[in-house]
Formats: C-alpha cells, sequence, structure tokens
C-alpha cells in the first residue's frame, strides 16, 4: 500500500487498511509459531542472497537458556547500484516496515532493534523517526506491548555512507562504531553478531512482507508467487525502457513480462542488448535468457542471480566495457580494503578496464582479468563484495568478448564518436 | 565415540580439538609451513586478510570443492582438504603477485632482509613475474622516526592487520587502526599521528608481529645480524617476561619476546623489551673500589676480598657476629640470594639478613602466611580466562605490571566484572564496573565494610567456611559489629558501591584477587592483606581455577629472594629460626651451627647503625638513599657504620657513601634462576660477560665465603641451584634441565610435576584462619594531619622503574623525565596553582620541588607522584611509620602541605 502522491502512509491510513492486527494476532501466538509460519511461507530473504528468513530466524538460541539481549537489525543501507526499492518501501509506508520489525523481533525475542539506514536517504529517516513515535505513542513500540509482556525498542542509526555498511557483518561492525568491516563467519551473526548477542539482520523489503505472511497466512504467501519461493517481489526496471520503475509481481514472474509489459518496452531507437537482473553485482542475462522466472532458483540456473531484483538494461548504444568499467570503477572504490585480492585486484581491473575503453588496451589484458575473475571468485575473498565485483565482468568477456577485442585492436572505443 | 577425523590429500588425519581450524588441523599433521600464511599471527585470532592460506575443501554433503581460508574455517569431521593443486598454486600466485606490485622491491637494503615473512612466503610460492604496470602505489608513505624505540616505514606495509589486532587483542591499547578504503587504507597511528605523539606505549609488540620492516624498532630487531639468540627472563617486575635476546658482536643488539612463553607469548612491555641499555652504560662501575682519604679508588679483587674479610673478622671478632648485616636484593637471583643469606648465617652466624621484599611484600608473606599458611600467590596469571570477577585493590598493573595488566584489561574487554579499589582513577579503575576509590589509609575500613555486607546479606560460601576455615564465629561477630557509617565516612567509599562491588565478588561464580603495594605499603599493611584472604575464604574463592589471592610482585625476584630465606625470622623454604629442630635442620646442610638470634629487619639494621649498635652493613643492589624512607635519617645511619660494603651496578648516592663498592653484574651478565609472582622459577641465562672486571653477585659471595675460611663449593649457578632443593622443600624436584623453557611453579614435586593452584584439598596449616581486623587510623595521620592537610601518596609509572638506576640510563628517559605531583583541580584552584607549575610539598621530614599536574585522577585532599627521579627525592618526605607485623614501611601515606616555590 503506496500512495499515490508521494506522501507517506499516516498511522491512521494504516490502521483503517488492517494495519497492526497482524501484530495484534502476532502477540497472541508464540514466538516459535510466528518462525513456523515464516519458514512455512517460503519467504526468501529480499537483500539478494534469498536465503530463508524462517530458516535464518530458527538458528537463534532461543528459551530460559538463551541470551536476554538480542538484536533485530534491519538492513535499509541500499548502496547497491541501480537499486531504489526499499526506498520506496520506507517513504512510503514506514509503519508497514516497523510492524515486520515488531513481529519479527518477537518471533526471536529480541528487546532492541535498530534501522540501519543509508545516509543519503534523508526523507526516509524523517519518516521512519515520525512512524517510530506514532507507533511508540500508540502502545506499538515500547514497553508491555499490547498487553503482551514483549518490550521493544526501536532506534534508528544512520550509517556513515559506505557500500560495506551493507554486507551483514560489516553492517554489525559499522553500527558497533567501529570500521565497517566484514567478519569471519563462523560465528553466525545469528549465534555472536552485534556486540556478540545473537542478532538477525534483515533486508527491508523481507520485513515488509511479514505482517502480510501473519496476517494472511503461508499458504496464501506462497500462492502470490509463480516461480520458486513465496509471495510478491518488487522488481525494478532501470536503462533506455519507456516506464522505468518499481513494479510489485508474483515472484517468478518472467524478465520477458516484467521489461515488455510493465516497463514498456525499449525505448525508440534502443534495442535490449543483456541486463543486469538484480543490481550491479550479478551475472549479465542476454537475450537468450528473456524467458528465465525471475526467482532465485531460476535465474541462478541461468549463471546469475535474482539479487536485488532490480533490473539494469543495457542497450545497444552502450559500451560494455565502459559499462563494466563503471561498475569496477565503484567496486574498487568501496572495497574495504581488509583482504589482498580485493584491495590490490580490483584497482588493477579498474586500470586495465580502463585502458581498453581509452584504446590503450593490450594483448594478454583479457587473460589478467580472466585471471582475476577467478582469483577474486566466491571464497576467495574474505566477503562477498570482491565475487559480486567480478560477476559483471566475468559475464561481459564471456557475452561481450568481441566488444572487448575490438577496443585492443582498434585501439579505441568503438561506441565513441572519434 | 570413533575419534573424529577428516582427509588431506586424500590421507585420513585425526581431528584432535573441536574448535580446530582447518589451518591448525593442517599445522597439527604437517608443520608450519604447510601452506603458505601471511596474516596468520600465533596468539591472535584469524584475521584471513592475506588469503594465501586458501585451500579446498569439500564437507560430506557437498557436491564440489569450495574454496576456503584454511585460517578460519573450522575443520568439519570426514571433511576432504586439497592443500596443493594447480587452481592453487595460481590463485596463490597471483596473490603474491597483487602484494609484491605494491611493495618496494628494495629487499637488499631492508633491515628485515633474511628475516621477512613476506620474503619467505614469496620464495616459498614462486613468483613468476609482477606484471602490472605501474600506478597509484603505496611507496610514496614516509618513514616514522619520531620515537625513541619504535619505528614505522608504512611503504613496506602489506595490509595484513596483523598490527593492528595484536595492539587491539594483547596490548588493549587500540592505537593503531586502517584508514582509507580499499587501495587507500593504510595503517595509522591514533588519529593519524607518528609514534610519538600517539597513545602508544612502546610495548613493542606490533613490531614483533609485523611480518616485513613496515613496523620495526630502533634496534632494528628484525635484522638477521644476530649472531646468537639466547631466552632469558626480565630484570625488571615480578611478572617474569620471557626475553629472547639477540647479541651481535659488540653485545646485544635487541630484544624480543618468545612465542612460545607461557608468560608473554610474543609481548612485553617497553622496560624488558627496550630498556636494557643500562647494561653497557658508561657509568656501570667496572672495578671494585675501596675508599681512601675518602675517595674510593679502584683496586684488584684480591685486595678488595682481603680487605673485606679482615675487616668484617676484626668486627666480628670485636663486637660478635650481630654487629654484622646483609641486605640481599630482589634483582638477583634465586642462587645468590641462598647464598647471601647462607653467608650471613653460616659464616658470620647472625640472622641478621633482609631484603628488599622489606620495603614491598613483607606484609603479604606475613598475612598470607598467617591466613593460608604460605605465603605466596595462590593461582596463575593465566587463570584469568577462567575467572568471572576481577579485583584489584592497591595495584596499578597497566603501569607496574603491564604484561599482568594487559591479560587483565582483556578480560575487562571480554564482559568480566571488574572491581578497583584505589584512591586514584587508574586506567583499570577506568575499565572497571566498580571503582571505590577510597582515601589512602583506608584499605582495612572497606574491606570491613564489603566482608559486613557479605556475611549479613549471606552472601558468604557457608558449605567452604565450614569445611576449609576455622574462627568464623568470632569473626562473623566482629565483622557484624563494626560500624559501616563510620567505615565509609573516613574511607569516602558509599556504602552502596562497597555492597555492590562485595555482591558481584561474592556471587560471581569465581572471583579472583590481585593486590600490590596499595594495599602492603601501609601501616596496616599486614592486616588488609590478612582481611584480602578472608574476603576470599569467606567466599569460597580460594582452591579452584580462576580465583585466589595473588600477589602482584614489584621486583623480578620478591617472591624468590623471600623462598631462599632472606628475612631475619625464616630460612631457605620459610622454615622458622626460632625451632631448634629447624636450626638442626640447616646445620646438617650447613656443617656449621646456625644462629638462634632474633634478627634485625632492615628498619631496624639502620636504628640499631644509628644507635652505633650494628657496625657493618653489606648492601646488594639497593639504593637504600632513594628508596628507604626519611632518607635523612638512613644517611646518618649509613655514615655512622664502620664498614659499609655495596655492590652495585653504578655509582648511586648509597654506593658514594660506601667504605667499598663491589661492582657487580647485570641479569644479562649472569645465570641462574628468578621466581615470578606465580611461583614460576625461570631460568635466567648469560647473555654477555660481564662489563670490565665486575663479578656475578654469586661470584662474589663465594669468593668471600672462601675467604673467610668457608667450605663452599666455587661458584656454579647450577650446583648453588642442586643445593637448594636439597633445602627447600617445596624446590624438591627442580633441577636446572627439567626447568625447561617455561620454568615451574613450586611446589615442584620430586617426579618433577609443579603446582598451578595452591590449597586445593587444604590449606598448609590444616584450616584456613579468618582472622578480623579492625580498621586504625594511620600514626602519620593522627600525629600530623593537622599541621599537613594533604594526604602524598607515591606510585609507579609504566616507563620507570624505581630508583630508576637502570631505566633512567636509557632512553625512556625521553619518554618520561621528571616525577609529576598529580592535584585534584578543586585543591589547584584554591591555591591559585598552574598546571606545569613548580611546587613545594613540605612533610614533617622534609620538603621538596616538585611539577604540578591538575588531574582529575586524585581526589581533593590527596597528592599523588612517582618516586623514580633523584632531583626529586620524594623519600625524603616519607615518615617512619611502619607496618608494625612486617616492618614494612608506609610509603603511601605522608601528611603533606603544598605551597607555591618562591
Ligand atoms: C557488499 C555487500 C553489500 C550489501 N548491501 C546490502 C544492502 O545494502 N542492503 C541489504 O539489504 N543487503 C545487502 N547485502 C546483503 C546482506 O549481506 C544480507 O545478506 C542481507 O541484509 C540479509 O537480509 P535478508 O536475509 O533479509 O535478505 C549486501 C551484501 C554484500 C556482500
Ligand atoms: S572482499 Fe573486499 S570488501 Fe570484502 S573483505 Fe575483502 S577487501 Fe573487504
Ligand atoms: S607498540 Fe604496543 S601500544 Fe604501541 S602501537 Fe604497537 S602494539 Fe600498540
Ligand atoms: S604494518 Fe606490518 S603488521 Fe601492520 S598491516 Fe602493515 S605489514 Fe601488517
Ligand atoms: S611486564 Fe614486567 S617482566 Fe614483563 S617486560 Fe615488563 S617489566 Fe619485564
Ligand atoms: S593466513 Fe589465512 S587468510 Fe591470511
Amino acid at each position: 500500500m503506496i500512495r499515490s502522491d508521494g506522501q507517506p502512509v499516516s498511522l491512521f491510513e494504516y490502521q483503517q487498511q488492517g494495519g497492526y492486527s497482524a501484530l495484534e494476532k502476532a502477540l497472541q501466538s508464540s514466538p516459535s509459531d510466528i518462525t513456523e509460519l515464516v519458514k512455512d511461507a517460503q519467504l526468501q530473504g529480499r537483500g539478494g542472497a534469498g536465503f530463508l528468513t524462517g530458516v535464518k530466524w530458527g538458528f537463534v538460541p532461543m528459551g530460559e537458556q538463551a541470551p536476554t539481549t538480542k538484536y533485530l537489525i534491519v538492513n535499509a543501507d541500499e548502496m547497491e547500484p541501480g537499486t531504489f526499492k526499499d526506498r520506496l518501501l520506507l517513504e512510503g509506508n514506514p509503519h508497514q516496515m516497523l510492524e515486520g520489525i515488531i513481529i519479527s523481533a518477537y518471533a526471536i525475542q529480541a528487546p532492541k532493534s535498530y534501522i540501519f539506514l543509508r545516509w543519503a536517504y534523508k526523507s526516509s529517516a524523517n519518516r521512519l523517526l515520525t512512524a517510530i513515535q506514532e507507533a511508540t505513542d500508540a502502545g506499538y513500540i515500547g514497553k508491555d506491548i499490547l498487553n503482551s509482556g514483549f518490550d521493544l525498542e526501536i532506534a534508528l542509526h544512520t550509517s556513515v555512507g559506505r557500500y560495506m555498511c551493507g554486507e551483514e557483518t560489516g553492517l554489525l561492525s559499522a553500527l558497533e562504531g567501529g570500521r565497517a568491516i566484514p567478519r569471519a563467519k563462523p560465528p553466525f551473526p545469528q549465534i555472536s553478531g552485534l556486540f556478540g548477542k545473537p542478532s538477525i539482520v534483515n533486508n527491508v523489503e523481507t520485513l515488509c512482507c511479514v505482517p502480510h505472511i501473519v496476517e494472511k497466512g503461508a499458504e496464501w504467501f506462497k500462492g502470490l508467487s509463480i516461480g520458486d519461493g513465496g509471495g510478491t517481489k518488487l522488481y525494478g526496471a532501470s536503462g533506455k525502457v519507456n516506464t522505468p520503475g518499481i513494479y510489485e509481481l508474483p515472484l517468478g514472474t518472467p524478465l520477458r513480462e516484467i521489461l515488455e509489459e510493465h516497463a514498456g518496452g525499449m525505448k525508440n531507437g534502443y534495442r535490449f542488448r543483456a541486463a543486469l537482473p538484480g543490481g550491479a553485482s550479478t551475472d549479465f542475462l542476454t537475450e537468450e535468457h528473456m524467458d528465465v522466472k525471475m526467482d532465485f532458483k531460476s535465474v541462478s540456473a541461468c549463471g546469475s542471480r535474482l539479487g536485488t531484483g532490480t533490473i539494469i538494461v543495457m542497450d545497444n548504444h552502450t559500451c560494455p566495457v565502459g559499462f563494466v568499467h563503471n561498475l569496477e570503477h565503484f567496486f574498487a572504490q568501496e572495497s574495504c580494503g581488509w583482504c589482498t585480492p580485493c584491495r590490490e585486484g580490483l584497482p588493477w581491473v579498474e586500470r586495465i578496464l580502463k585502458s581498453i575503453e581509452l584504446g590503450e588496451g593490450q594483448d594478454g589484458d583479457l587473460d589478467v582479468l580472466r585471471e582475476h575473475t577467478s582469483g577474486l571468485g566466491p571464497g576467495m575473498t574474505f566477503c562477498a563484495l570482491a565475487p559480486g565485483a567480478m560477476a559483471p565482468l566475468k559475464s561481459a568477456l564471456n557475452y561481450f568478448e568481441d566488444d572487448f577485442q575490438s577496443h585492443i585492436r582498434e585501439k579505441k572505443c568503438p561506441f565513441r564518436e572519434n | 565415540m570413533k575419534t573424529p577425523q577428516a582427509y588431506i590429500n586424500s590421507r585420513p588425519f585425526t581431528i584432535t580439538s573441536s574448535s580446530e581450524t582447518v589451518l591448525d588441523f593442517l599445522q597439527h599433521h604437517f608443520g608450519d609451513t604447510v601452506v603458505p600464511t601471511l596474516c596468520k599471527a600465533p596468539n591472535l585470532e584469524p584475521i584471513g586478510s592475506c588469503r594465501l592460506c586458501t585451500v579446498k575443501v569439500k564437507n560430506p554433503n557437498d557436491k564440489d570443492f569450495r574454496m576456503v581460508a584454511a585460517c578460519h574455517t573450522p575443520v568439519t569431521p570426514e571433511c576432504e582438504i586439497v592443500t596443493h593443486s594447480p587452481d592453487l598454486k595460481a590463485l596463490r600466485r597471483h596473490i603474491m603477485e597483487l602484494i609484491l606490485t605494491d611493495h618496494p622491491l628494495d629487499c637488499i637494503i631492508c633491515e628485515a632482509n633474511g628475516q621477512c615473512e613476506l620474503q619467505d612466503t614469496a620464495a616459498e610460492i614462486g613468483i613468476n613475474a609482477v606484471r602490472y604496470a605501474p600506478g597509484k602505489d603505496h611507496h610514496h608513505y614516509p618513514q616514522d622516526l619520531s620515537h625513541p624505540f619504535m619505528r614505522s616505514d608504512m611503504a613496506k606495509c602489506i595490509n595484513c592487520y596483523r598490527c593492528i589486532e595484536v595492539c587491539d587483542q594483547i596490548q588493549g591499547d587500540f592505537v593503531l587502526n586502517m584508514a582509507g578504503r580499499g587501495m587507500d587504507s593504510r595503517v595509522i597511528k591514533s588519529l593519524d599521528s607518528s609514534f610519538e605523539n600517539s597513545q602508544c606505549i612502546a610495548c613493542g609488540a606490533c613490531a614483533q608481529t609485523c611480518p616485513t620492516a613496515a613496523i620495526s624498532d630502533v634496534f632494528k630487531f628484525k635484522e638477521a645480524a644476530a649472531i646468537d639468540q639466547v631466552a632469558t627472563v626480565c630484570t625488571y617486575c615480578g611478572v617474569g617476561c620471557n626475553l629472547e635476546v639477540s647479541v651481535g658482536v659488540d653485545g646485544v643488539l635487541s630484544i624480543g619476546a618468545p612465542w612460545g612463553s607461557e608468560v608473554n607469548p610474543g609481548h612485553t612491555c617497553l622496560k624488558g623489551r627496550y630498556a636494557f641499555g643500562f647494561y653497557n652504560h658508561r657509568d656501570r662501575l667496572r672495578d671494585p673500589m675501596i675508599k681512601r682519604n675518602g675517595t674510593l679508588k679502584p683496586v684488584g679483587w684480591e685486595e678488595v676480598y682481603q680487605f673485606i674479610t679482615a675487616k668484617l673478622s676484626a668486627i666480628k671478632e670485636t663486637y660478635g657476629p650481630h654487629a654484622v648485616a646483609g641486605i640481599s636484593s630482589s634483582r638477583c637471583t634465586n642462587e645468590e640470594n641462598y647464598l647471601m643469606q647462607k653467608f650471613m648465617r653460616a659464616v658470620i652466624g647472625t640472622n641478621n639478613i633482609d631484603g628488599c621484599a622489606r620495603l614491598c611484600h613483607a606484609p603479604t608473606a606475613i598475612g598470607m602466611q598467617r591466613t593460608f599458611g604460605t605465603g605466596a600467590a595462590t593461582n596463575s596469571i593465566k587463570e584469568l580466562e577462567l575467572t568471572d570477577c576481577i579485583l584489584v585493590i592497591g595495584a596499578n598493573p597497566t603501569e607496574a605490571h603491564p604484561v599482568t595488566g594487559a591479560k587483565i584489561k582483556q578480560q575487562a574487554f571480554k564482559g568480566k566484572t571488574l572491581v578497583v579499589i584505589d584512591p586514584r582513577t587508574t586506567e583499570m579503575a577506568r575499565l572497571a564496573d566498580y571503582h571505590l576509590q577510597l582515601r589512602p589509609g583506608t584499605n582495612v575500613a572497606v574491606l570491613n565494610m564489603m566482608m559486613h555486607f557479605i556475611i549479613k546479606n549471606n552472601w558468604a560460601d557457608q558449605e567452604f567456611i565450614k569445611e576449609r576455615c576455622e574462627g568464623y564465629q568470632l569473626f562473623k561477630e566482629k565483622v557484624l559489629a563494626v560500624d559501616v557509617d563510620f567505615l565509609s565516612a573516613i574511607s569516602g567509599v558509599p556504602k552502596e558501591l562497597a555492597s555492590s562491588a562485595a555482591k558481584v565478588y561474592a556471587q560471581s561464580d569465581a572471583s579472583m584477587c590481585f593486590h600490590g603495594l596499595g594495599v602492603t605499603e601501609h601501616a596496616q599493611g599486614t592486616d588488609a592483606v590478612c582481611l584480602i584472604a578472608d574476603l576470599a575464604m569467606i567466599t569460597g574463592n580460594i582452591g579452584r581455577p580462576g580465583v585466589g589471592v595473588n600477589p602482584l610482585r614489584g621486583q623480578n625476584n620478591v617472591q624468590g629472594s623471600a623462598d631462599m630465606g632472606v628475612q631475619p625470622n625464616q630460612g631457605p623454604g620459610y622454615l622458622k629460626m626460632e625451632d631448634p629442630g629447624v636450626r638442626n635442620y640447616y646445620q646438617e646442610h650447613y656443617g656449621v651451627p646456625v644462629p638462634d638470634d632474633q634478627g634485625l629487619t632492615i628498619p631496624e639494621m639502620l636504628d640499631e647503625a644509628l644507635a652505633g649498635r650494628l657496625k657493618a652493613l653489606w648492601i646488594i643492589g639497593e639504593h637504600v638513599l632513594q628508596t628507604e624512607p626519611n632518607i635523612e635519617k638512613v644517611k646518618k645511619a649509613l655514615q655512622n657504620l664502620d664498614l659499609l660494603i655495596v655492590q652495585e651496578l653504578f655509582p648511586t648516592e648509597t654506593a658514594l657513601q660506601a667504605h667499598v663498592v663491589l661492582p657487580g653484574a647485570s641479569f644479562l651478565e649472569k645465570s641462574g634462576t628468578f621466581t615470578n609472582g606465580e611461583r614460576r622459577v625461570q631460568r635466567v641465562n648469560k647473555v654477555v660477560e660481564p662489563i670490565g672486571n665486575a663479578k656475578s653477585d654469586g661470584q662474589i659471595i663465594t669468593d668471600i665465603m672462601q675467604e673467610m675460611g668457608y667450605d663452599q663449593e666455587d661458584y656454579d649457578h647450577k650446583k648453588v641451584l642442586a643445593e637448594i632443593t636439597q633445602v627447600v622443600p617445596f624446590f624438591e624436584g627442580i633441577t636446572w634441565e627439567n626447568l625447561g623453557v617455561n620454568g615451574k611453579q613450586w611446589p615442584v614435586n620430586s617426579d618433577g610435576s609443579d603446582t598451578k593452584i595452591l590449597h586445593t584439598e587444604t590449606f598448609k596449616i590444616g584450616k584456613g584462619r579468618l582472622i578480623f581486623k579492625p580498621f586504625r587510623e594511620s600514626p602519620e595521620l593522627q600525629k600530623h594531619a593537622k599541621k599537613y592537610p594533604f594526604i602524598l601518596t607515591t606510585n609507579r609509572a609504566l616507563e620507570h622503574y624505581n630508583c630508576g638506576t637502570m631505566t633512567q640510563r636509557t632512553e625512556l628517559n625521553e619518554l618520561m623525565e621528571e616525577d609529576i605531583l598529580l592535584i585534584n583541580p578543586s585543591d589547584a584552584a584554591k591555591r591559585n596553582m598552574f598546571d606545569g607549575e613548580l611546587v613545594t610539598i613540605t612533610s614533617a621530614r622534609a620538603s621538596t620541588q616538585i611539577r604540578l599536574q591538575i588531574d582529575r585522577s586524585v581526589n581533593p585532599g590527596v597528592l599523588s607522584t612517582t618516586f623514580h627521579f633523584p632531583e626529586v627525592l620524594i623519600n625524603k618526605l616519607s615518615g617512619d611509620v611502619y607496618d608494625p607485623d612486617s616492618y614494612c614501611p608506609e610509603y603511601k601515606v605522608i601528611a603533606v602541605n603544598i605551597n607555591k616555590f618562591s
């Protein structure tokens, strides 16, 4: 539920539409029932990895022996290039997310929740603060929520604006006041996270699904999807499409349908060449993948990842080398510098791409780039940033090798005028 | 159950511990170099930054092998691990190439050349070429030459993070950090300053852990020039750090900390690592000297021995053996202390033997003997890892026992409860959950209050009391009868605070107490120690891991000198001289009768000298003219002697007073054993030959014993140790060989097994004795508080050691060059005094000038300073109040007044 005038849904409006009734319902069931419900609904994390949310919650120690301090943390850092879905949810209907937070915190019995917000999202911050105040005044947040005996505090933390702050454990380090440096897993945050206490980090969109699951049931939620996993998904479309934007569609809606029906197809004079299905750190999909169902499993089967589901379209007038160089520039800059391959490797990758783009590429450059795509691949680096950074490069070298070759051969970028 | 196993390159091996990482597992079976590593450092949590240790692992449920960093991946039973394959080789070369592209390749002129982990690892991996064209790099980062000890050259940094982690996880000072992102990230000190201007306390741990020459020290610790490396033990504090001394043709080059040490793996403080320059300082005494016509003249050893023998024999002849006294030194080895007491008892025939422990931990020895039967730390420092609550009373371990202090800090960071009882807001107090900032001289009051609340609120461990203690009924009555309102008012510690602190100490599963000179150097020093022992007993904190009463020993061998019999009333092994059976026992070993007199403690020796009854005094390694209280009086006492022999490293004021000066050897110049604060007897090994004509103290004492006609075997530290093991019961199972690298904690049984925890089943005296002691106001304050309304308390700084004869002959003077007086802002304001101003402080004895620092770490009415510098000579001011049980002087409470310097 989002208003068309860009204003946030007020508490009153939200309640009118049945808002916070899911919370009432949730507080009457046991925490483990909620976790089971979310498991049954097959809600997959919307932050990019698609891990089953209920399963993740299930790792949190519960019961008498469990630590009393636990944290539910909302990942609202949204720094993935091309991604802007969480912003819509934060600005449009903050109460929906708050309700999701309260229910989820109840499910893991966390008395404290942090919303970790991207620094640039100023209006989200204001709207969240207002909504938190409203919800506190209404008794949804604070001590003994709705006479359930459950207490919860929600605090807003604005990030300093680093891509690494969005990575689950980097986020925890940043929230503790340190440098946004990822942590080794194990220990997993569910066991030892923020300040060494059990913590759950969930994406904004993930949490926004929770009230609806509680309200309407797991079967209903699963039924919304036409692919693997449950629910709807916010898909984004950007690039030279006619109506770029965010579309809530059943999970598993085919790529073609999203781009052609909802995003209105390509603009006049532009042809579709390829797309990053879920943000900058996913592999390209091309024409041949147009009919892939946009769910986590199906996209993976095509050698990419659904990621955030915000599709970036690359058209026939855009230089793939320049496109990838642009992305790698971002990644090299945002590398936290912890591990050698990423810290030292990404700047070299960027340097090579730049020289190719400038027509200064050399024979052998592509071999060096390929060496990086494996040297910075999954498992080779401390966190997922570097493998993510290699995804578009690796697939570009695969699908657009000719473009790279022609840059080197012709000693210039064929997409540029001179 | 089947022992868990996993496969390394298709062969099965046993997993020894469930917490093992893949790297631990691999190294366990194939040694440290099984896979290359750069960021993995001993004693640090895995970092995972270099990625060189990457291996392929396939767990039973996995379809394929995964690439993982071995150092931070737990090993799972039945997994398959591949350590070497073409793709792993390519990956490692790729990483190495990345590192080297950004590294100045000037190995040939680098300090670490030949000792560099990066070099070794690169050689091991083999690199084809450094292919990348130059671009942005780190090569322009400047060197940092600002600090007297620390050095950095960040162009050589490979961003492994080891230094940062070591400063956080071992030293706990959080000086180093990484600034910038990605390629721009670089190690910075504090807020990007130089070492000199940063918060660095120069422990040197980062230099030691850095795999390249990026961080090192002025001694070029990594240089391969050493011809030998000798393991020995630090000469400074009672932590007893193990040192690894690199020696070149011209002597000591640098000092590091052995990774394998149990006491201080890879860690020391700046004194142990860097303050060794005194050993060949130009001021070192190189020849024996005899004073003739008022001036000391160098002479040969023969002459000096004859001179001493003649004099001592004459005095003994004329005035009897008790006109002679000896002061042995806690800085010397066990063997030397043993010989000195043997000389006094068996050769001279008097119990007039005492040591500098009199001035520090004599109350500990007596208090703990009275309550437990044994005057030594009950537990081991390592048990800090097992405790839940740490109580620090009258100790400032981050300055005075830095390596133990750092370990306590780490536990506090981990969330263990920390209670600090101290008049000053020390670093430890700032980290504490409860800081009881008592008025100096009221330890007994605060301990009484705490025990009152424990007993009143039923927080005591009745079972332990019933089974292990005696005297509880009376004790309880007295404790319940104390007036807590009065005690709270006099100590300045709110009742609620005392009660909360008492509650956590009593109710934590395991509480461990540490105390220092802030407990002992008081008129009620022994009383306070008894009460600390009581506190531990009534709460059941004795005799199991992670608990106990643990004195932090000031000097390296305080424990050992007392163990060796350096006190008038007890011989080696604390056997009582007054007991005829004991005297027979010693006579059997020494072949001559031993004396039965009461003997003199140091303060009594000085009194007797002043009275003209003591004629000869032999002082080893103690600068009494700076460290004894009421120095004017000491001076007169020394002047009254017929023979003053001072055995020293340096021409101190005390030495200059002597009739005979004997040049002793420093710890680097001799072998033997030291016993640290946790009863750990450790081997000291000679690193260099004694300077000039100096001799080891053991050699000198032996020579004089022989010269005086006693049948003492030629000096050999191993033989003396063997003799000690015959005489001292708790040394029974010790041999020089079986001490090994980490020593043994006494009592050592005949089979060589040692003891980490004392009093596990019973106390030496059967049941523990609960002894109540009421609070008494210090006589110093009773007498002088009216006229001298401030209380001055003295303490030590990290940068110096006691009277500073050693540390002030090192670069440490650049770090701290004078004693500073701390005053509360409100007191300073009332007297219109400014920061940095020179002021006069006056006690009933004397006055001195000192620079002021306005500081909230002391309460109004309290002043605090260090006693390191002869220029200030703070002990001119201290009084002649003693703890009546131990004769330990009350250094910690001096009534003074403060005035502007005119
Ligand atoms: C470099 C990097 C950046 C990330 N940034 C975000 C982000 O901005 N927002 C987000 O929700 N998840 C981000 N993630 C994913 C999180 O690590 C984590 O998987 C997610 O917050 C879990 O929430 P979910 O289970 O609800 O999806 C990022 C991951 C990486 C490796
Ligand atoms: S992969 Fe990059 S971002 Fe992740 S830890 Fe390593 S350096 Fe940091
Ligand atoms: S010398 Fe010690 S205190 Fe200084 S930066 Fe290094 S580790 Fe930290
Ligand atoms: S200074 Fe040394 S220890 Fe620190 S990060 Fe650089 S190379 Fe590693
Ligand atoms: S802590 Fe003590 S024993 Fe260790 S190096 Fe420092 S002074 Fe020496
Ligand atoms: S040793 Fe494992 S990553 Fe460096």
